[in-house]
């Protein structure tokens, strides 16, 4: 079953906070976040759907990032903050067991 | 770790049509559509575009090739361009070809539940964007050959470019694989044993002389 939870909604901004990042896309299926942007705007206006994915999994949740780097610091030390900026999250906000973050450098801007 | 050849290394020709079957991606858009939302700068926003990595990666490449033509014309290279902008075309088709995210490509992390890659199209991307920095030379197709996925496994890297006016071609392709290296090494673990360079347009100024003799 895969389904994006509300209250992980901050899980974009700690992405986005981590030095480094330049863009974040969405994680989820192109067709999933459509239709989840579709029904957030008929259900509550015009917010944006979740960037970062969750999946729910019998034995925790599976979160995806999809990020976009700056030229400065290499993709493994971004990738890398990124993932323990998740995880911290998850940890303080007594989220479900997880059973894995995926970090995806999509893009990287030598000119950033 | 990334593993090193010297920077010296001999030229090697390859057949661009044998390389792996790539379709294009661009989150469903195609290069024309792309070129014209560049002509519209971009306006009205479109999240299916702005969203997509792969329509970034693409977007840049052609920002790029836009500002090596405005280039070519202020070289006065205009009539050539109109005679044969076959490697424009060919261009074109790569960007469209290899911005598509492709295969992961593992990055390593102590964490028993972390999983972080960099996407082949990144790589591409990035590699194109680096040698389309350097003066005189634009990259055609840019290929990852071996099998990236697995951690340590040794591959080598296939690049085709187009070369302008005022180049010392085997020192340009030095230089162009140095920054490779440097660029491979910086935002990938990959173990590449091999950058292999083909020079496959080369563009020269008009012979003014011939022009002269022609009116």
């Amino acid at each position: 079953m895969t389904a994006d939870v509300s209250s992980f909604d901050q899980l974009d901004g700690v992405v986005r906070g981590v030095p480094g990042v330049a863009a974040l896309y969405p994680a989820g299926s192109m067709v999933a976040t459509v239709l989840a942007a579709t029904l957030d705007a008929v259900a509550q206006g015009a917010t944006a759907a979740p960037l970062v994915h969750i999946e729910q999994r019998a034995d925790g949740i599976r979160v995806t990032a999809r990020i976009g780097i700056g030229a400065a610091e290499s993709s493994s030390d971004v990738s890398g903050r990124v993932h323990d900026a998740i995880a911290a999250h998850l940890e303080q906000s007594g989220s479900p067991p997880v059973v894995q973050i995926v970090v995806i450098v999509a893009s990287v801007w030598l000119n950033v | 770790m990334t593993d090193l050849t010297p920077a010296n290394r001999h030229f090697f020709a390859f057949d661009l049509d044998s390389t792996e079957g790539e379709q294009a991606g661009l989150n469903g858009y195609t290069i024309e559509q792309l070129s014209d939302y560049l002509d519209r700068d971009r306006m009205p926003a479109d999240p299916g575009i702005d969203d997509s990595p792969d329509c970034e990666i693409a977007l840049r490449g052609l920002e790029r090739l836009r500002r090596a033509q405005r280039s070519l014309l202020a070289q006065d290279l205009e009539r050539e361009s109109r005679r044969d902008d076959s490697w424009v075309s060919s261009i074109l088709n790569n960007i469209t070809l290899e911005a598509h995210a492709g295969r992961e490509i593992p990055l390593a992390h102590p964490s028993p539940i972390a999983r972080l890659v960099v996407t082949e199209g990144a790589v591409r991307g990035m590699l194109r964007e680096t040698g389309d920095r350097m003066q005189n030379v634009f990259v055609g197709r840019c290929v990852l050959v071996g099998d990236v996925s697995v951690p340590g496994a040794p591959i080598s890297i296939r690049v085709d470019v187009t070369v302008f006016p005022g180049e010392n071609i085997p020192r340009l392709a030095d230089q162009l694989r140095d920054a490779m290296y440097a660029t491979l090494s910086k935002y990938t673990e990959l173990v590449v044993v091999a950058i292999d360079i083909t020079v496959r347009d080369l563009h020269s100024l008009p012979d003014a002389s011939a022009d002269e003799q022609e009116k």
